[in-house]
């Protein structure tokens, strides 16, 4: 890859905001529009454009492959984890036991905020393996 | 020949999925489930956006069956593309 240095400087500085706004998003999941998954589609956005701006070689070696496949089996393993707290508890699977806080402040819902973050970092990781499969099929990006 | 196969088999599927729904289900005769929510959905749950209290707390199995879909979706990816490229 050959881009120019303006596309990799404005790619390098752009790429710790879209992170954050995709933290943001899934962290307010329950106060405002957003939730998990567009959460963690706007962070593998973020790794995508490291990828078409410097190059699919230099991006997995900061990103790894195998990495991000063992990321994601441990997310569902996490989320299944979660459900199984309600059984410990004698509650049914899934039950929501956190307590539920002041309504509207961003500690507040209970069981949302780690459901709702194991849910992104499953679907950024996700997304991320489909993307670098396509694109060593292809070839090139 | 092999693909007027697939077609024919995906035509018969869909025709035998859209005539096996049941039409009294779509009906607009469970309100009372949509009025529970909007009335007592953020007692019960603790959040003001409700579309989250739904899919995150009264629908988790919807939720965790959606993950298991993506992961589904990456291992099919990856069987039928992913050794051609080394």
């Amino acid at each position: 890859m050959d881009n120019s240095k303006i596309i990799k400087t404005i790619a390098q500085k752009l790429f710790p905001l879209i992170l954050l706004f995709g933290f943001y998003l899934t962290l307010h999941g329950h106060l405002s529009p957003g939730g998990g998954f567009q959460g963690g589609v706007v962070i593998a956005t973020a790794i995508i454009l490291l990828a078409l701006s410097h190059g699919i070689d230099e991006t997995e070696n900061r990103f790894k492959e195998k990495h991000l496949n063992n990321i994601e089996k441990l997310a569902i393993l996490a989320f299944i984890f979660l459900g199984m707290l309600g059984i410990f508890n004698n509650y049914p699977f899934l039950k929501d036991i956190f307590p539920l806080g002041q309504r509207g402040f961003l500690a507040s819902a209970g069981m949302m905020i780690p459901l709702n973050l194991v849910i992104s970092i499953k679907v950024a990781a996700g997304i991320t393996g489909i993307f670098y499969i396509l694109v060593k099929y292809r070839g090139e990006i | 020949m092999k693909s007027y196969y697939y077609i024919t088999l995906i035509i018969v599927l869909s025709v035998v999925a859209i005539f096996s729904i049941n039409p009294e289900y779509g009906k607009l005769r469970n309100l009372g489930h949509i009025n529970y929510y909007l009335e007592n959905g953020i007692q019960d749950t603790g959040a003001v956006n409700l579309v989250a209290s739904i899919y995150l707390n009264y629908r988790t199995y919807d939720t965790l069956m959606e993950t298991i879909v993506l992961f589904m979706s990456l291992m099919g990816v990856s069987i039928f593309l992913g050794k051609k490229g080394k």
